[in-house]
């Protein structure tokens, strides 16, 4: 009878305290996220999600928003889409959270989307893939995306860049991995590269489980291409380049600047490896960037200073959204202020980062390009802020 | 096919034959079938990560200490966890290692995040092409793998063959109850078959974090290594070697010559192929197969 009876005990106990816990977090902004904080997209996703956990835990020692904390809520669905539906249920019906963020992999997007339009909670794409839904003139009410990079916007502008900067003609091969998104890239990249006038040799779409990339960059090699790009997560990009160059290729390698960019243009040292970006690196100085490396260090990020950009760029989105939102904000609100979104992102991006309510990705893209100067042994910009307009 | 391609061939299957030893050398002696391996693997190379922060100056040192590591490592996953199951159904030591690999990852995770980490470039080290013949390149740490795979090979032989713990293991694995009654203690031959099977997973991950870095995802690459031992048949060395090759020249004439998608899918129905036509394997034995 002793279990019993303390289970009984322990359950109305448990009941006493409930409302408590009900009236703390009635107190706070509640905001869910579901990640991949761990998986295969976690390389990318963690370190966002974690430098926006640090963002408002300062915020929050300062006393909130509006005089209200913040309460994170933070589930791991590891890139895969039955714990991101979970996760989303749980955000979206017991903890009635305002708003839903989403950080992982597109496979994720469909369950998380269908569970934030049956609870009429906006969700946010942050540093991950933007869905078609977000882009204008006519975006999902709900959905909402702030994230870098965005094959729409960047493939054209990257074709681009290498028709100018190459001195003779272009012969391009291309790099992606089996995910549709990246296959979707290449594909796009090769029409656009056709109506430029170049000539795509090799598409290669390299699956993240290989064990030795060499057995692809020589048939990129073979192929004759004397420029490379690849729209696919970091390590799939820079590994190629590398394998290209160990077998001797000598071409120009042109790659999205996801967050480790920085980092891993110093340790690879070679000027051929091109990247262009949405997000300054953070060698370019100046208070926002000086405040960021503070934060990881007083935060103790798992990760480089470095790779803390994008979710620094989230914390400030946030932070604005609930401002406008009120007190007490609640999913309805909360979508308007996103719709009027209007943010100084300090120098990180090369303008504001403006939302409408027939814009929900941006109304201007920017792109900075870096590479490494092996006079000058650093990684030094390129070209500067290139503007794009975001009509549709 | 171009020398290039040969040497890709030979580099991809010294990977999956190095891999292989320990998945051999675990089933050869207790017959379990440890699906922790790539996970131990990347244990093995995040170690070198550790040992490399701590030694930079120093990357002998750095890399014995990692491969010592390595060997307590398969050590101790035996003394804590296998050898409670020792008698037991063969099945429960498999789920056993299933779930010993879903937590070396978690606590990867924990331990040193999902960032990609490049020992080489703590060591300083560029991991240079080294032209093997005209118009045939590799790197570095390839060519160290290809050596390494066959210094690991023809040490185990030899160990296996002539040396006394060599031979009370072989005794192990054939007849577990005569060899027991001969005085083998047969917890000290299990403990240091995992051992062994995990030094050499270790020396993999290493030399593969020192090629193209490490992150979480490398213990897949353990699994496409599985293949490899199958084909060659579970239980034997040589076999392990003949079924690299074969897995990884499949492997690269697709990507090559049919469809690069096709990469991660050929090792598997080269596996099919295989065991439809001959389940124990091409080297393996069918009467020890017959028991699992």
């Amino acid at each position: 009878m002793r279990a019993p009876f303390l289970s009984f005990a322990a359950a109305i106990a448990g009941a006493g305290l409930l409302p408590v816990c009900a009236a703390n977090a009635q107190d706070t902004y509640n905001v869910g996220i579901t990640a991949a904080m761990t998986g295969p997209a976690s390389a990318t996703q963690a370190p966002v999600i974690e430098m926006l956990r640090i963002y408002f835990d300062r915020l929050n020692a300062k006393g909130g928003i509006n005089g209200h904390k913040i309460n994170l809520m933070i589930e791991d669905d590891q890139a895969e889409p039955s714990k991101a539906a979970a996760n989303a249920t749980k955000l979206v019906r017991q903890e009635n959270v305002v708003l839903l963020i989403n950080s992982s992999f597109s496979s994720t997007y469909g369950p998380v989307i269908a569970e934030a339009k049956r609870g009429k909670v906006p969700l946010w794409f942050a540093g991950a893939v933007c869905p078609k839904e977000t882009h204008p003139p006519k975006p999902d009410p709900l959905l909402f995306c702030s994230t870098g990079f965005d094959f729409s916007i960047d493939i054209p502008v990257a074709t681009k860049v290498i028709k100018e900067t190459s001195k003779e003609p272009v012969k391009l091969g291309l790099i992606g991995i089996p995910v549709p998104i990246s296959r979707i890239g290449v594909d796009t990249a090769e029409k656009i590269a056709a109506g430029l006038g170049m000539e795509t040799v090799d598409k290669e779409f390299i699956p993240p489980t290989t064990a030795d990339y060499t057995p692809f960059a020589n048939k990129i090699k073979s192929a004759g291409a004397n420029w490379g790009y690849a729209y696919a997560p970091w390590p799939a990009e820079s590994k190629t380049f590398e394998a290209l160059r160990r077998l001797g290729w000598t071409g120009h390698y042109m790659a999205y600047g996801h967050i480790q960019a920085e980092d891993e243009l110093a340790r690879i040292a070679d000027p051929g490896l091109h990247v262009f970006m949405a997000n300054s690196m953070v060698l370019e100085g100046g208070a926002v960037f000086q405040e960021i490396r503070d934060a990881a260090a007083a935060g103790k990020y798992s990760f480089p200073a470095t790779y803390g950009t994008e979710g620094w760029l989230t914390g400030l989105i946030l932070e604005q959204i609930l401002t406008k939102a009120g007190w007490p904000a609640d999913a309805e609100k909360v979508t308007a202020a996103m719709e009027k979104l209007n943010l100084d992102t300090k120098g990180i991006r090369g303008g504001p980062l403006v939302w409408t309510k027939e814009n929900h990705l941006r109304t201007k893209q920017y792109y900075r390009f870096y590479h490494y100067d092996s006079d000058k042994k650093s990684v030094v910009r390129e070209r500067d802020w290139l503007q794009v307009d975001v009509t549709d | 096919m171009s020398l290039q391609l040969v040497a890709n061939v030979i580099v991809l299957a010294s990977i999956y034959a190095l891999v292989s030893t320990g998945y051999v050398l675990i089933y050869r002696v207790s017959r379990v079938l440890n699906l922790a391996h790539g996970e131990l693997m990347m244990i093995g190379a995040y170690l070198l990560v550790s040992t490399a922060s701590l030694f930079n100056n120093d990357p002998v040192v750095a890399l014995a200490l990692a491969a010592i590591f390595g060997l307590v490592m398969g050590i101790v996953v035996y003394a804590v966890l296998m050898r409670w199951l020792t008698g037991e159904a063969v099945l429960a030591a498999v789920l056993i290692t299933i779930a010993l690999g879903i937590l070396l990852r978690g606590l990867s995770i924990l331990i040193w995040t999902s960032q990609q980490f490049y020992p080489a470039a703590t060591f300083g080290w560029k991991n240079p092409s080294v032209h093997l013949l005209p118009g045939v390149q590799v790197s570095a740490a390839s060519l160290a793998i290809v050596v390494l795979t066959i210094v690991v090979y023809v040490g185990l032989f030899v160990f296996l063959q002539f040396t006394r713990w060599g031979i009370r293991m072989r005794a192990a694995g054939q007849n577990p109850l005569l060899a027991e009654q001969r005085g083998i203690r047969l917890h000290a031959v299990y403990a240091f078959a995992w051992g062994l099977s995990t030094f050499t997973a270790s020396l993999a991950g290493m030399l593969l974090s020192l090629d193209s870095g490490v992150e979480y995802t490398m213990a897949t690459i353990g699994l496409k290594a599985f293949p490899a031992a199958l084909v060659g048949g579970l239980d034997s060395l040589l076999g392990a070697v003949i079924g690299a090759l074969i897995v990884a020249t499949a492997e690269i004439l697709a990507i090559q010559y049919v469809n690069p998608l096709l990469s991660d899918v050929v090792p598997f129905v080269v596996l099919l192929i295989v065991l439809a036509i001959r389940p124990w394997g091409l080297f393996g034995s069918r009467e020890q197969l017959d028991r699992v």
